[in-house]
């Protein structure tokens, strides 16, 4: 790669010497191993995002080549192209495909791939754990689709409702295939947001407060914070529909007191929120883009971060639009409606913002700029195709027919696939240094865009007309074979230009024309970047002071390339960034990042061992891998910062930061913070889930089985109370110097966490019974288990930070793994609160 | 404002936490009424249940316009300074957005709201 690189560099006098010695020793400590055991092991963020973008078009390619099956089963009425299993199979597999592999991941893989660069950072503040999440979303992808190779491939839908997937009317795996490989694969979407919300907010460059971030950044920022609150209630559902088909447990079963409709609520509570997962970073896409070829700041920078914020908040509030002809009450149905066309408005004020920054600036057409248009003239359509289907009367006319099917490709392929692809053109110079050939790429294009038009414009008539979605066929006497035969010959167009454009994008690799430095004259970061972007991104980390740094000060790109600024020596040989403030970006601490490593990979290779095992039903497989999953991890957190870690370093000539150990903002405290605003939704989906079957069921608890407040429940309470009295006490130990006294307590706490479960979980038995009985014991030992699952979470914390403590790793001075310790304990004490009322204090009064 | 870290953003999210609040209370206690009978009692012509909605959409837009005012009379401070600061035009927009993330925020709850005024609680 640096022989690539030409260098611009012009060192300060004096200095050409040690800054070839020094760019010499960023390279090495940035490289990734050699060969294939470097790539097994890498960790960076360019590498690995460049691996979430190629693997999400790969699912593109396989999801699309199912949909061209699909199209050709429908081109004419009774064709037999697919056998109806064979068809439900196929629109499964590519709904699945489309969502959940390819365009969640190839956004992480965007957002991933430029949020360090746009930020002027060298990487991901846990690049161990971007790379654990395309490994599990790898595997994940494999697992789904490894349903083919066993003959029980899922045909659900993707939606996967019940009962149609519970055990009786899908008997076999597919289901299982499904319901695991998707869930591993969104493992990959969770720790993609707790990596991007710690990045964004505290390793932007110094100088890059809240009111100069790229618009990308805050789009990426609130996305995040959407996947974290939007995942958990699918992960839970999936979750419960597996215990229900491998342990015969009753949530969505109505003969004993479950709800099917359960299943529906938890699914749309991530599905409309996931609509805007995907759409909010291609709107980011579009904000980077149109200024650049408006060359203009874009007007009303403010409105478009309002309207990102607001749309996070309001796109939660839809949900049940999905479910407008399940029967829900009038009523309930009009809040949901109401605040469907609520929406519209955030996403009408981005829209208009873009606008009015082309009507000001100098627009310049090229290939990039071509697909925003494409972008505009679709994604508007779908939008109001979208507020029709949010009027409740008008739903249930076209509901479940061919109407949503082209309403939802215009909204995703509009909306999210055409901003990629601006996207894709827009920053392949960065990286591969090459330029797209314009005239291919614009063939590209036309074909993609005249194809999706005649294939799905035609959808809206067919739908109107009535001809359902999901099934095989049609009657000869809707009289739309015509334009279905047009929908299957343009949605091959469609397909041939997706894969005219990949072919460009990868020949450019090789053979494109040598590209100039910034082709398109961008304003933002990433642009300073020498094309392609060398490893550690920044020779020195770049100061900024206005929103387009490259329009305002052009010295930022060659201040960025010498080694005499901030972080230009390597320090000790590790990889080393800067931490700043949340809003000021005055920096505060300096971050020391994991090098290349095995643990990402062997603990992917493990839950996907312990899965296999699962799905065979070979549980004491999937038990045993616990062991090494947990040693792994412990491993992996063992290595993080131990005492050989300097308190401070010098990361400039006079400017000595404190390492993160030390820090207030440190990136360890925010990802528990992120995996804690996971963990809680996952949470408060299993307490929705508790009340929900309350409030439907007939008969509630089930069987005469009640669980109330007794001698050992209190008994159990104490235990909990005092588990968080020993975690409380620890640090306070532990910042005094006493050492011995914070193990002691850490002890205290574990013992007493052990036996608040030891006295709760027999009582609980004795009152409830088998979980398999009724949709009551199912929940109350669903919500047992889960509590008792983050206890012994926290025991193993505990015991971990006694041992770091006692090998003098933590101490008064580096105490951030105690802090962070705590933290997770509050939480548990916290939730046991709630569960304990729930499960012994609700039941009174219910 | 900008002085207590991270408040900003968080001071800032506020009103559509209020929104979120507001939604899920209306809509779980419109389904308690629906499958409990709970508040059905018709009190001066309207069900008991109407009145509770309503009120409770009163407190969620008060409490926004008290957050709304706030970051108002914040903005019009930072506005007219004029020193040039980072801090000042830091301070500037997170103002400015908190009183139209505000505004938005009370739109939505007034949105979500108007269906009580057209319909009876369970139909
Ligand atoms: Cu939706």
């Amino acid at each position: 790669m640096s022989t690539l690189t030409p260098d611009h560099t012009i060192p300060t006098p004096g200095d050409h010497l040690r800054h070839a010695e020094r760019i010499a020793l960023l390279e090495r400590v940035w490289a990734n191993g050699r060969g294939l055991v470097g790539q097994l092991t890498a960790v960076n963020h360019t590498t690995i995002a460049l691996r979430f973008i190629v693997t999400g078009l790969v699912f593109l390619l396989i999801g699309g080549m199912l949909s061209m099956f699909i199209r050709l089963q429908l081109s004419w009425p009774g064709l037999n192209v697919l056998d109806p299993e064979r068809y439900a199979q196929f629109v499964t597999m590519h709904g699945t495909t489309m969502m959940f592999l390819f365009a969640v991941p190839i956004m992480e893989g965007f957002a991933m791939y430029l949020i360090p660069k746009m930020l002027g950072t060298r990487d991901l503040p846990f690049p161990r754990l971007s790379a654990f999440g395309w490994w599990c979303y790898l595997f994940g992808g494999i697992f789904l689709y490894s349903s083919f190779i066993f003959g029980s491939v899922p045909d659900g839908g993707w939606f996967m409702y019940t009962p149609l997937t519970d055990s009786t009317y899908s008997p076999g795996k597919g289901a299982d295939f499904w319901l695991i490989g998707v869930t591993f694969a969104e493992i990959a979407a969770v720790t993609a947001a707790v990596e991007l919300i710690v990045a964004i907010l505290v390793t932007r460059a110094p100088g890059m407060d809240l009111t100069r971030m790229p618009l990308f950044a805050w789009a990426v920022l609130v996305t995040a914070f959407m996947i974290a609150f939007g995942f958990p209630p699918l992960i839970l559902a999936s979750l419960l529909l597996e215990i229900q088909r491998a342990f015969d447990f009753a949530f969505f079963e109505v003969a004993r007191g479950g709800d099917p409709l359960l299943w529906q609520h938890l699914f749309w509570l991530f599905g409309h929120p996931e609509v805007y997962i995907i759409f909010l970073p291609a709107a980011g896409v579009v904000s980077t883009i149109v200024p650049t070829f408006a060359r203009r700041p874009i007007v009303g920078y403010t409105w478009v971060v309002l309207a990102l914020v607001a749309t996070g908040f309001l796109s939660f509030g839809l949900w049940v639009h999905h479910m407008f002809a399940v029967g829900i009450p009038l009523l309930a149905l009009a809040f949901f409606s109401a605040a469907s066309m609520a929406v519209a408005i955030p996403t009408g004020i981005q829209i208009f913002a873009w606008i009015a920054t082309l009507w000001a600036g100098k627009p310049w057409l090229r290939v990039p700029m071509l697909y925003i248009i494409g972008f505009f003239i679709t994604f508007v359509c779908g939008g109001l195709t979208g507020v029709m289907l949010a009027f409740v009367p008008f739903d249930w006319q076209a509901h479940d027919t061919h109407f949503v099917v082209a309403h939802l490709h215009y909204v995703l392929i509009g909306g999210m696939m055409f901003p990629m692809f601006a996207g894709l053109y827009y920053w392949l110079p960065l990286a591969s240094g090459r330029m797209p050939s314009e005239s291919l790429s614009r063939s590209g294009f036309w074909l993609v865009f005249i194809g999706f038009h005649l294939a799905f414009l035609p959808m809206h008539i067919t739908g109107l007309v009535g001809m359902p979605r999901r099934v095989d066929s049609y009657a000869m006497e809707l009289g739309v074979q015509w334009l279905n035969l047009l929908s299957t010959a343009a949605g091959f167009v469609l397909a041939v230009g997706i894969v005219a454009i990949l072919i460009d994008v990868a020949l450019c690799f090789r053979l494109g024309r040598r590209g100039t430095e910034n082709p398109w004259q961008a304003g933002t970061l990433e642009w300073a970047l020498p094309h392609p972007a060398p490893k550690y991104n920044f020779a020195s980390i770049p100061v900024v002071d206005d929103r387009n740094p490259l329009w305002h000060d052009p010295g930022v790109v060659e201040a960025t390339r010498r080694t005499d600024g901030l972080l230009g020596e390597a320090v000790d040989g590790r990889r080393w960034i800067i931490g700043t403030g949340i809003q000021s970006a005055q920096p505060e601490q300096a971050i020391r990042l994991s090098n290349s490593t095995w643990l990402p990979l062997f603990a992917a290779l493990t839950i996907a061992v312990l899965l296999g095992g699962f799905i065979t039903s070979q549980y004491w497989l999937s038990i045993l891998m616990l062991l090494p999953l947990i040693g792994l991890f412990l491993r992996w957190l063992w290595t993080v910062n131990g005492r050989e870690t300097p308190l401070e370093i010098e990361v400039a000539p006079g400017l000595r930061l404190p390492t993160q150990a030390l820090a207030r903002n440190a990136p360890g405290w925010w990802a528990l913070v992120g995996t804690l605003m996971i963990v809680g939704s996952l949470f408060a989906s299993l307490v929705f889930a508790y009340f929900y079957l309350w409030l439907n069921a007939p008969a509630w608890p089930g069987g005469g089985a009640t669980l109330t407040a007794s001698t050992p429940m209190l008994a159990a309470l104490g235990a909990l109370l005092a588990a968080g009295v020993g975690a409380w006490r620890m640090p306070i130990a532990l910042r005094a110097g006493h050492t011995r006294a914070a193990v002691i307590w850490s002890a205290f706490a574990i013992l007493s966490a052990i036996a608040c479960l030891a006295l709760q979980l027999p009582a609980i038995a004795d009152a409830v019974g088998a979980p398999q009985r009724h949709a009551y014991g199912s929940v109350v030992w669903t919500l047992a288990g889960f509590q008792a699952l983050h206890i012994a979470v926290a025991v193993l914390i505990a015991g971990f930070v006694a041992l770091r403590i006692h090998h003098g790793h933590v101490d008064a001075v580096r105490s951030l793994e105690a802090r962070i310790a705590t933290g997770f304990w509050r939480y548990v004490v916290a939730q046991g609160l709630i569960v304990w009322a729930l499960l012994h204090l609700f039941p009174r009064f219910a | 404002m900008s002085a207590m870290l991270p408040i900003g953003l968080t001071r800032m999210s506020m009103p559509l936490v209020v929104w979120a609040l507001h939604f899920v209370v209306v809509y779980s206690l419109q389904g308690l009424a629906c499958a409990r009978a709970l508040w059905r009692a018709p009190v001066a012509g309207l069900e008991t249940m109407t009145w509770v909605l309503w009120a409770l959409t009163l407190l969620a837009l008060g409490v926004i316009a008290l957050f709304g005012a706030s970051a108002l009379r914040a903005w019009r401070i930072a506005r007219a300074q004029t020193d040039g600061r980072t801090e000042t035009s830091r301070l500037r927009f997170l103002t400015a957005l908190s009183a139209l993330v505000a505004l938005i925020a009370a739109i939505g709850v007034a949105f979500t709201a108007l269906p009580v005024a057209l319909l009876p609680t369970c139909a």
